[in-house]
């Protein structure tokens, strides 16, 4: 088993590679380039719709029109965003239609029955605990970002966090306004240099993803120090390769009802969920990356 | 996606004081305006009495009409298809997707209790434009909910943006992909036949 893992490593990062390279060119290929609306071409009305649709003062619409359409034009704030393609629609709905099924109806049992048994003291501090336990990650890829003030902040909040707040159970570094939690991966660096999204993956129980930030959770895990503690080079049965899942599903599972609260909150109000979902995670993670 | 989405409600928190910054811009204060204004109507005991309530609700969704511009919103919501729209149509979505958004958030914004609101920037977008950054803490969580206003005889918010998620951009996203291959009489449809 041991030694049949550094190959399935090389074997998923190939999968990642060639994921990438084949999101692409299918993109041009097989996809039904989903084009938000203002950067659709405009076409023309045809005149059977022109003439009921437009009222009869021409003043009163041009200003309209005007102000409707500048949002196509300059502004940060107005310019339709570049969209991800989604060649693989069918395996991602698929998947999201699962993952909607296992979280939102199988598991929001689970979660508010441990809602219910466990303080919210308690979760919060787990939460911190893992949080403040996988600093490295956000050092490591603050560092990769050369954004030293990111970088230092995690450090202090670490340091403040393991000592005063009690082995990262109380986020004591929060007082500060220097030290607020920051919010870095593997991820968001591949993006700072560049690397475009690819496309839109829905992974089954990891939820939405997209080629780059699949990638990312491939360098996160490295960064990880579970990834170290319980590797794949353990000696004998002293620290099982298995700790390091049963862990970060622990995690997950803590957070939990935080997670389908705020599924809910984006869900609930959708008219279409899975393209609420998708907007949603590339509009998050685009921000992530800016800042 | 740490951040609840359908805390935009934040704006409308019950709040024992807001902190303003030291010279609040012009949007600043009208939106804090609206907002104690919200909170003065959330901790009155008359909304705390069932008889007087459905008036007191018909005040906060005034309120909440006055500093929200629904037709902006709604016709960014849709973006170049809003042409596409016809007036009459146009009318009605403005009014269903009102609705929806009002049967969305009012049970959250009527159900918190003591959270902050801290107004921490305000940022010229240009164009008459400008961004209220604003932090809501309360019960050990702080989400940073940003609001956009445009001011067009008076600052309306005309958009809500919780970490980086934009309200408009992810409704547009989704109706985009509707009209698409639907009419717009269905979207409304379906906008109408939403129960939240």
């Amino acid at each position: 088993m041991t030694s049949t893992t550094p190959r399935r490593i090389a074997l998923f990062t190939l999968l990642f590679i060639f994921l990438a390279v084949s999101g692409g060119q299918a993109a041009e290929k097989m996809a039904k380039p989903f084009i938000p609306p203002a950067a659709r071409p405009v076409t023309a009305p045809t005149t059977a719709t022109a003439a009921p649709a437009l009222p009869s003062a021409p003043s009163a619409t041009s200003p309209s029109a005007a102000q409707v359409d500048d949002y196509a034009a300059a502004g940060p704030t107005d310019a339709p965003a570049v969209p991800v393609p989604d060649p693989f629609y069918g395996w991602n709905k698929f998947w999201f239609t699962f993952n909607d099924v296992f979280y939102s109806v199988l598991m929001r049992p689970l979660a508010n029955g441990y809602a219910f048994v466990m303080p919210q003291m308690i979760r919060t501090g787990l939460a911190n605990a893992y949080q403040n336990f996988v600093f490295p990650i956000r050092f490591v890829n603050s560092l990769f970002q050369l954004d030293v003030t990111k970088a230092s902040r995690e450090f202090g909040r670490f340091m403040i966090n393991t000592t005063l707040g009690v082995g990262g159970l109380m986020d004591v570094a929060k007082a500060d306004p220097n030290l607020q939690p920051g919010n870095e991966d593997f991820g968001q660096t591949l993006g700072h240099y560049g690397m475009s999204e690819g496309c839109y993956i829905v992974w089954p129980l990891l939820g939405p993803s997209t080629v780059r930030d699949s990638i990312g959770l491939a360098g996160d895990a490295l960064a990880n120090p579970l990834t170290w503690i319980f590797g794949p080079w353990t000696y004998g049965d002293y620290n099982p390769w298995y700790w390091s899942y049963i862990i970060k599903g622990g995690d997950l599972f803590n957070r939990l009802p935080v997670t389908i609260e705020e599924y809910d909150g984006l869900v609930k109000p959708a008219i279409e969920p899975y393209s609420a979902v998708k907007d949603a995670f590339i509009q998050y993670r685009r921000n992530a990356v800016a800042h | 996606m740490n951040r609840i989405l359908s805390c935009f409600v934040g704006m409308l928190l019950l709040v024992a004081g807001t902190v303003l910054p030291a010279m609040a811009g012009p949007a600043t204060s009208t939106l804090s305006t609206s907002v104690d204004q919200i909170i003065n109507l959330l901790s009155s005991p008359e909304y705390k009495n069932a008889s007087t309530r459905p008036a007191m609700r018909g005040k906060l969704i005034a309120t909440i009409d006055g500093i929200f511009d629904m037709k902006e919103l709604s016709r960014r919501a849709l973006g170049q298809e809003w042409n596409k729209f016809s007036p009459d149509q146009q009318t009605r979505f403005v009014k269903a997707f009102g609705t929806l958004l009002q049967n969305t958030y009012l049970d959250k914004i009527e159900s918190y209790t003591d959270e902050k609101v801290q107004y921490l920037k305000e940022q010229d977008l240009g164009d008459g434009k400008s961004e209220v950054v604003t932090k809501v803490i309360g019960k050990g969580k702080e989400i940073p909910i940003a609001y956009r206003l445009i001011d067009r005889g008076g600052w309306k918010v005309y958009d809500v943006v919780i970490e980086g998620v934009s309200l408009v951009q992810n409704y547009r996203t989704q109706f985009g992909q509707i009209l698409m291959n639907e009419t717009p009489e269905v979207l409304i449809t379906k906008i109408s036949g939403k129960k939240s």
